[in-house]
């Protein structure tokens, strides 16, 4: 039984060493790294300007269909992230209660396994087997594979909350969901919030397999370059996926600053 | 508002425990077994033990943070062992080692967990937040808006403590409430305590390991064994001078009279007198009353009358034409009059003329404590603790 909690540990340590989010740095330190994303859009900008694009290169590198891409790509990122969120995080709780306790080890073992299957494998599965294609498909595979780290920091957030601050809680007459609402969960945020931030980074780079069962997203604009061979198109997608993944990265740590309850962060005033 | 039996000048039990015991799953033994305590209201009733004597699983089951394994809890004269355990606490204080502050609430906040529970609105919330900040001596203003973690390890112990007063509970639960502090400290916040509880007068369960802070502390101590079986339940004078049993002789340790000193306050003896001078008088008028008195010091008082040198003879020879607050030492060895007769010879032993200087809340020089005072308050002690123990063998109170 308890041979399965410190893997789970180990796991949700590495998720959570994220970098160090934008800390402590100041307004110039936040402006960093938008003002290096956009002069990389606007390099590439003016490099595919300056070209003459031939007729299948124009296909893919206009605005309407690029604009489509990074639609989808950024649906497809935000519906996995939520619905991952809507399942991870209320089951973190839950195997987090005294009662859950014998089933947990199970429950682990099992989604860990699910996490072992590449997020592809399951695509082609899905589609092979249940014919079941599209932006929902898609959606199914990015969640099954977000799940795990969410629910893992879940976990390891509420259990790292001071065992102490909970007994103070209880004993001053908080029931058992009061303990968990006004303790337990907002001292977890930070740790929750970390695991949000890596299912988010997980699921913009796996988006982009979401085009092999048709579910659109930047993976159309490198598949297009792929299968046409024109490197150019395949170089603009990727950039184009880098830079979304970038950014999504980085107003994650955002949120996690600014969602970090007051009295935990480590500036002494 | 209770139903006590009909012994009139006995106090009113404010807890009862009836045969109380505890028997954690996959152990042997019972970690409480069949305790029966009565509790009277308005006392500091100190649980002390070894480790592992069930002294801390006591304590819990009172408000239920361990549920009894069998056996009653009765408060106030109402059984409570299986109430709604979260409304039960409500009404009972908790102060636990850790502190266990809510850390991302503030100082305000965390006081008023309770009101709040309690459902009181938010003026009177507001207002009870600053009454109890005041109470336990930190300014509401100052530190209503601050997180716990810009606090010290004492002041965080005493927002616990303000946090337990929260919904004016009658009994109060403390567990090992000072033993994280450094001594110096300690020793402030427990005196603080006992003066807040002179104006509070809740009835309060105390768990330490520390005789010596169960002796201090406590109106009574009641000493446990394993399994939490009571060895003594006596007042503190009863305990050092008529010890039940060599389980209690033993955990006493040495020194009890050392000891017993810790049971009178400074205030309660007749202080000394010491010769002073003003700050603004001259070197030749400390002269004056240095050989007039038969010391070899004079202490020498600021405007306020607060004690702020030392000065003897040597020091007048060699400051010569400076002002009497600029020569001589500092007094090291002050203590409040609320400060026991330990804390002054504590005090006394390392001071320079062998003296302690008493001081009343503002820090104005009251008098000094010296050895024979303290060799008189022992005797005194003494004499009276065993004529009282002889009396209540007389009366076959205790039994023999």
């Amino acid at each position: 039984m308890s041979t399965v909690t410190p893997v789970g540990v180990r796991d949700a340590d590495v998720v959570t060493q994220t970098p160090p989010a934008a800390g402590r740095r100041g307004w110039v330190g936040y402006l960093t790294m938008p003002l290096i994303l956009a002069v990389v859009l606007i390099s590439l900008y003016l490099y595919v300007n300056g070209r003459e694009l031939d007729s299948i290169e124009a296909r893919s590198l206009n605005a309407a269909a690029l604009s489509t891409a990074v639609g989808e790509h950024v649906a497809l990122t935000a519906v996995s992230t939520v619905i991952t969120l809507l399942i991870a995080v209320p089951l973190g709780i839950l195997l987090t209660r005294p009662f859950t306790r014998r089933v947990r080890p199970f429950i682990i073992t099992l989604l860990t396994l699910g996490q072992a299957v590449p997020t592809i494998s399951v695509l082609v599965l899905l589609a092979v087997m249940f014919l079941f294609l599209g932006f929902q498909a898609a959606i199914v595979g990015l969640v099954l594979y977000a799940i795990i780290p969410v629910l893992l920091n879940t976990m390891v957030g509420l259990e790292q909350v001071d065992e102490n601050v909970l007994e103070a809680g209880r004993g001053m007459g908080l029931s058992r969901f009061q303990v968990l609402r006004r303790l337990e969960l907002p001292l977890a945020v930070p740790v929750i919030l970390a695991g949000v931030r890596t299912a988010l980074v997980i699921n913009v780079g796996t988006a982009t397999l979401a085009t092999y069962i048709n579910g659109g997203g930047l993976g159309d604009v490198i598949m297009a370059g792929l299968s046409t061979n024109r490197v150019l198109v395949q170089v603009v997608g990727a950039v184009l996926t880098s830079v979304l993944a970038l950014l999504i990265d980085y107003l994650a740590g955002l949120a996690e600053n600014l969602l970090q309850p007051k009295g935990l962060r480590s500036t002494r005033s | 508002m209770t139903q006590t039996p009909q012994t009139a000048p006995e106090p009113e039990v404010m807890i009862r425990l009836e045969n109380l015991t505890k028997r954690f799953p996959g152990t042997q033994r019972n970690a409480v077994d069949g305790l029966t305590l009565d509790i009277h209201a308005g006392e500091i009733v100190v649980l002390v033990g070894p480790s592992g004597c069930g002294k801390t699983t006591t304590m819990k089951m009172i408000n239920r943070i361990i549920e009894p394994t069998s056996g009653r809890i009765i408060l106030g004269g109402e059984d409570v062992t299986t109430t709604n355990a979260d409304q039960l606490r409500r009404r009972i204080g908790y102060v636990i080692q850790q502190t266990g502050l809510f850390p991302h609430l503030t100082i305000g906040e965390n006081v008023a967990t309770v009101p709040k529970l309690l459902g009181w609105d938010a003026a009177r919330t507001r207002s009870r937040v600053d009454e109890l900040l005041s109470m336990v001596n930190m300014d509401p203003d100052e530190y209503r808006g601050r997180y716990p973690k810009q606090l010290s390890g004492g002041q965080q112990q005493r927002v616990g403590v303000a946090r337990a007063l929260g919904g004016d509970p009658q009994v109060m639960l403390m567990d090992e409430p000072f033993g994280a502090i450094d001594p110096i400290t300690r020793e402030r916040l427990q005196n603080e305590f006992l003066r807040l509880q002179s104006e509070v007068r809740k009835t309060i369960v105390f768990v330490t390991h520390d005789i010596d802070e169960a002796i201090k502390m406590g109106d009574r101590i009641a000493i446990l064994q394993e399994g939490s079986s009571i060895a003594q339940y006596d007042t503190p004078e009863k305990i050092l001078t008529a010890p039940a049993n060599d389980f209690v002789r033993d955990f006493i340790g040495g020194g009890a009279s050392l000891k017993r000193l810790s049971l009178s306050r400074v205030r309660d003896i007749e202080l000394a007198s010491w010769p002073t001078v003003s700050a603004a008088d001259s070197l030749e008028q400390a002269h004056r009353v240095l050989r007039e008195s038969d010391h070899s010091a004079v202490l020498v008082l600021d405007t306020e009358g607060r004690p702020a040198r030392w000065v003897g003879a040597e020091d007048l020879r060699r400051g010569a034409g400076q002002s009497l607050d600029r020569i001589g030492t500092v007094p090291q060895a002050v203590v409040e009059s609320r400060a026991t007769l330990s804390d002054a010879l504590n005090e006394l032993i390392a001071a320079r003329y062998a003296v302690t200087v008493v001081v009343d809340q503002d820090g104005r020089h009251l008098g000094v404590v010296d050895i024979e005072q303290i060799n008189e308050a022992i005797r005194s002690m003494r004499h009276s603790a065993v004529a009282e123990a002889r009396t209540e063998f007389a009366d076959g109170r205790t039994a023999p």
